[in-house]
C-alpha cells in the first residue's frame, strides 16, 4: 500500500507539514473567526448599552482574533496547506450586563487556550515540529489574553457596579485598549 | 507512473516526471497538483455519509463532486464514496503526509 522508497517524495516536497495539523489549523482558522465575529457581537452591544469605552476595546479585540486567524492561514499557505474560509454561526448577541460580556469574554479566551493546547499536544504527538514550533506564539499570546480579561474582571469587581460604578467601570476599560 | 494506492473503484499514480499525480475514478483519470489533492481530500471529508442512511437527509444516495476548479464533474453512490473516503485517507498515508502511516506500520 505504500509507495516504493526509490520513488521522489513529490508530496513531501509540496507539503511541510501533516494533513492532521492541517485539520487541526483549519479548526482553529473557525475558532478565531468565531472569536473575532464574537468580540464584534460584544461591541454592538457596549455601543447599544452606552459602554463606548468597552465597545472600542471589543473592535480591538475583535481585530486582533482576525489577526491571529490570518497568521494561522498564511503559515498553511507558507507550509503547503489548504486553508479553508470559515464558515461563521450562531453569534449570541444577548448579554444579561457588562459583566456578563466579560464574563464570557474569559471563557471564551480560556475555550481558544485549551484548543491550541491540544493541537500543540497534537503536533507533537505526530512529531511535527513546524506546527509546534509556530504554536509557541500564541501560547504565549493566549496567556497575556487571559490575564487581560482577569485584570478587568479584577477591576470590575473593586469597582463594584452600583451608582457610577457602571460608568467608572467603562471608562477604566481604556487601560486595556492597546 | 507508479501506483500509489488502489482501492475497488480508485487508483492514485504519481507522475514523476510532470511531478502531480493522477487519480483514475475508472471512467476518467484526473491529473491533480498536490493542491487539488488537498482539496479533494477536504470536499471528501466533508461529505456527511451518514445522510445516505437517511431518506429525508439524501433521497438519492448521490454526491455531486466538483473538481479542480470545475473542471471535472462526478455523480457517485453510497458504495463509491464510502470507498472514496477511504482511499483518501490511505493515499494520504502512502504519500507520508498523514500520521495514520506511522500508526499503520507499528
Amino acid at each position: 500500500m505504500t509507495k516504493p522508497i526509490d520513488m521522489k517524495d513529490i508530496a513531501r516536497q509540496s507539503m511541510s507539514i501533516k494533513v492532521e495539523s492541517m485539520d487541526l489549523l483549519n479548526g482553529q482558522i473557525k475558532m478565531e473567526a468565531h472569536a473575532s465575529a464574537t468580540y464584534l457581537a460584544m461591541a454592538s452591544w457596549c455601543e447599544q448599552n452606552g459602554f463606548f469605552t468597552s465597545a472600542k476595546f471589543f473592535y480591538k479585540q475583535s481585530e486582533e482574533e482576525r489577526g491571529h486567524m490570518m497568521k494561522i492561514f498564511e503559515f498553511l499557505v507558507d507550509t503547503g496547506g489548504n486553508p479553508v474560509s470559515p464558515e461563521v454561526a450562531d453569534i449570541n448577541h444577548d448579554y444579561a450586563s457588562i459583566v456578563d460580556v466579560f464574563e464570557n469574554t474569559l471563557e471564551h479566551e480560556v475555550k481558544v487556550t485549551k484548543s491550541i493546547h491540544n493541537i500543540v499536544k497534537k503536533a507533537r504527538e505526530l512529531g511535527d515540529i513546524a506546527t509546534e514550533r509556530f504554536l509557541d506564539w500564541f501560547v504565549l499570546e493566549q496567556v497575556e489574553e487571559e490575564n487581560t480579561i482577569r485584570d478587568i474582571l479584577d477591576m470590575i469587581e473593586v469597582t463594584g457596579t452600583e451608582g457610577v460604578g457602571l460608568q467608572m467601570i467603562d471608562n477604566q476599560v481604556a487601560s486595556w485598549i492597546k | 507512473m507508479n501506483v500509489i494506492v488502489a482501492s475497488t473503484y480508485y487508483t492514485l499514480y504519481q507522475s514523476e516526471k510532470e511531478r502531480s499525480f493522477y487519480l483514475d475514478f475508472g471512467q476518467k483519470m484526473v491529473r491533480m497538483s498536490l493542491c487539488q489533492l488537498l482539496a479533494l481530500r477536504y470536499k471528501v471529508m466533508s461529505i456527511p455519509i451518514e445522510d445516505h442512511f437517511d431518506g429525508d437527509l439524501n433521497k438519492h444516495g448521490f454526491e455531486v463532486l466538483l473538481l479542480c476548479n470545475k473542471e471535472h464533474l462526478f455523480v457517485l453512490n453510497t458504495y463509491e464514496i464510502l470507498d472514496l473516503k477511504q482511499f483518501v485517507e490511505q493515499s494520504f498515508v502512502a504519500l507520508g503526509l498523514s500520521a495514520e502511516a506511522e500508526t499503520v506500520t507499528i
